[in-house]
């Protein structure tokens, strides 16, 4: 039974579609990775999840639960967690704080099993604790993408949506970032993710769905859906 | 709570509470200095309005929700207390929670619509309140007094004991600035003052852990209320005669100036801005109009120099200082400042 099941899903702004019907499952333990070039619907795909826009029409089911349309802060204390493109903190407030503040609505879902329970261990998970005191809103870009992964997780989400986590990384970083995410399934929590960079998604996703013009064209396995030829043609532009 | 309190120019967060109620202890005795009454009266004044600066002070510096009609949630507290003294011959202490619950309230049915709002809007929104209140007090007749306002004639008394002179009612204030001042830091230094500044932050990113945006935003205008209602009763019976204009647009936008001029997200920024707006014209001889202008003068100065108030402005100069002497290393988190 999937954890997350999406029916049919559409979103109209004025006189864009940008989705246009999309289905599709996330299984419970999976990362799941979607990708499309950019306009596809994507990020629309993730805000009418978790609240941020509500859809034109079709339906969000969330291990049973009909979650369509239901505000941010309920999709998240429902345990469906995000992370922002554009790598979002508090600023003003310090990295310890950020956290701290992230791990105390989250509506004691987990209460016994989940593995990180204080701030602390939040920020020795994503390598974070030396800048615990630093000012939150000047930090590198790399220290930001963290802090945003770091505070998701305080959240105790059983399934996280990550958009283009790798974005403005170096190598190194996008590595560190992919062992991270790696060892989600494994505390119990699956993966979506978003990214423009294959070699990040080869490494993280063995389901790739893609999508185009805010409709699903392909869905399956990484390998065999990078090697479609309508992937290859609208996506990638006809060679990989 | 295993959370690490970091140390700021204040010492710890708590240590600008202390310092803060030992000037109020001080202040107390400034009677038995031979002041002058006139003197006396402004302070008192100045006390009043500390109160409600505190509250918005959770609502502006915590939240980062600015109101222009707060006079009104004062007013609110001011006309309860005369109201239920004129009908029901309740006193200063039984008004004291109704009139907090009364403006709390009243903040909640402005702040669920006006709050859907954001920024601007919602600071117009405020504004318009404020006049909205003042014209149904100048026509609500027999029951609001209309344009003439009200006189309150019940005596103000703590434990059987009559509080008939300046110099009683003066040290009355200071002990509600000392639980105003308490009840801020309280807010600012808890979870839920966590949460608050989590909005102010990223509304978004604060959606998106689990933070309901709007009820703490209602709530916070609610809270804010509480103190406004505190000090509406404490000026009724100060002034023991309240009238529309007091609680119209122009006291508020008063208000917003001295939590500006003060600094709003430190503890000290209330107090500071309510004892500076209301002594400057008294310090250099200025009449109304001038004194205005001198507001405006220094309104522009503070958002244009110091964003954080005369007294971030001070803060900050004292962590320069000491920085260049201890070569501090370069990020240790200011914020704890603005929660000192």
């Amino acid at each position: 039974m999937p954890a997350l099941r999406i029916d049919g899903l559409r979103k109209q702004f004025g006189g864009v579609k940008a989705l246009n019907g999309v289905d599709l499952t996330i299984g419970e333990g999976e990362i799941l990775g979607v990708v499309g070039p950019n306009g596809s619907g994507k990020t629309t795909l993730f805000n009418v999840v978790t609240g941020l826009h509500k859809p034109t029409a079709g339906s969000v089911t969330w291990g049973g639960t009909d979650m369509t349309g239901l505000p941010a802060h309920a999709v998240s204390r429902a345990g469906i967690g995000h992370t922002f493109q554009q790598a979002m903190c508090f600023p003003g407030l310090s990295v310890l704080e950020n956290v701290l503040i992230a791990t105390e609505h989250h509506g004691n879902r987990r209460a016994g099993d989940y593995p990180w329970t204080t701030p602390v261990e939040l920020l020795d998970f994503v390598g974070l604790s030396p800048l615990r005191d630093a000012v939150a809103g000047p930090l590198p870009f790399g220290s930001l993408r963290l802090l945003g992964l770091a505070m998701a997780l305080a959240a105790r989400p059983a399934l996280l949506l990550l958009d283009e986590p790798g974005a403005g990384l170096n190598d190194k970083e996008t590595a560190a970032l992919a062992g991270l995410v790696k060892q989600l399934p494994g505390q119990g929590i699956s993966v979506c993710v978003i990214d423009h960079d294959m070699t990040l998604m080869r490494a993280l996703c063995p389901r790739l769905a893609v999508l185009d013009f805010g409709t699903k064209i392909a869905d399956g396995p990484t390998a065999a859906v990078l090697a479609d030829p309508k992937v290859l043609e609208v996506y990638l532009g006809g060679e990989l | 709570m295993m959370f690490h309190e970091t140390t700021n120019v204040l010492g710890r967060p708590s240590a600008a509470l202390g310092a803060i109620l030992v000037l109020v202890a001080v202040l107390a005795f400034v009677p038995e200095a031979g002041v002058s009454s006139r003197i006396i009266s402004l302070a008192i004044t100045a006390a009043i309005n500390v109160v409600v600066l505190y509250g918005l002070s959770v609502l502006f510096g915590q939240t980062g929700i600015l109101s222009l009609g707060h006079a009104a949630l004062v007013g609110v507290g001011a006309y309860t207390a005369a109201i239920l003294a004129r009908d029901f011959g309740i006193g200063f202490w039984g008004a004291l929670p109704i009139a907090a619950v009364l403006s709390g309230l009243l903040a909640i049915v402005v702040g669920f619509p006006s709050l859907r709002v954001s920024g601007h809007h919602f600071v117009i929104l405020t504004f318009a309140l404020g006049q909205l209140f003042t014209i149904f007090l100048t026509n609500g007749g027999a029951f609001t007094g209309g344009a003439t306002g009200l006189d309150l004639q019940l005596p103000t008394s703590v434990l059987g004991l009559p509080l008939d002179s300046l110099a009683a009612f003066y040290r009355l204030s200071l002990l509600f600035v000392a639980l105003a001042a308490v009840a801020a830091w309280g807010v600012a230094n808890s979870r839920y003052g966590r949460t608050l500044r989590a909005v102010r932050e990223n509304e978004k990113l604060a959606g998106s852990i689990g933070i309901s945006v709007g009820r703490q935003k209602v709530g916070a205008f609610a809270v804010s209320g509480l103190f406004a209602g505190v000090s509406g009763v404490l000026m009724a019976y100060f002034l023991r005669h309240i009238a529309p204009n007091q609680f119209a647009s122009f006291p508020s936008i008063y208000l917003a100036l001295m939590l500006m001029i003060g600094g709003a997200r430190l503890l000290f920024g209330p107090l500071a801005g309510g004892i500076l707006v209301s002594f400057l014209p008294e310090i250099f001889n200025l009449d109304p109009v001038e004194s205005r202008i001198l507001y405006g003068v220094c309104l522009i100065a503070v958002i244009l120099l110091l964003p954080q108030g005369v007294v971030g402005g001070l803060a900050e100069l004292w962590q320069r200082l000491t920085a260049t002497r201890h070569a501090n290393p370069a990020a240790v988190a200011p914020h704890t400042i603005s929660e000192a």
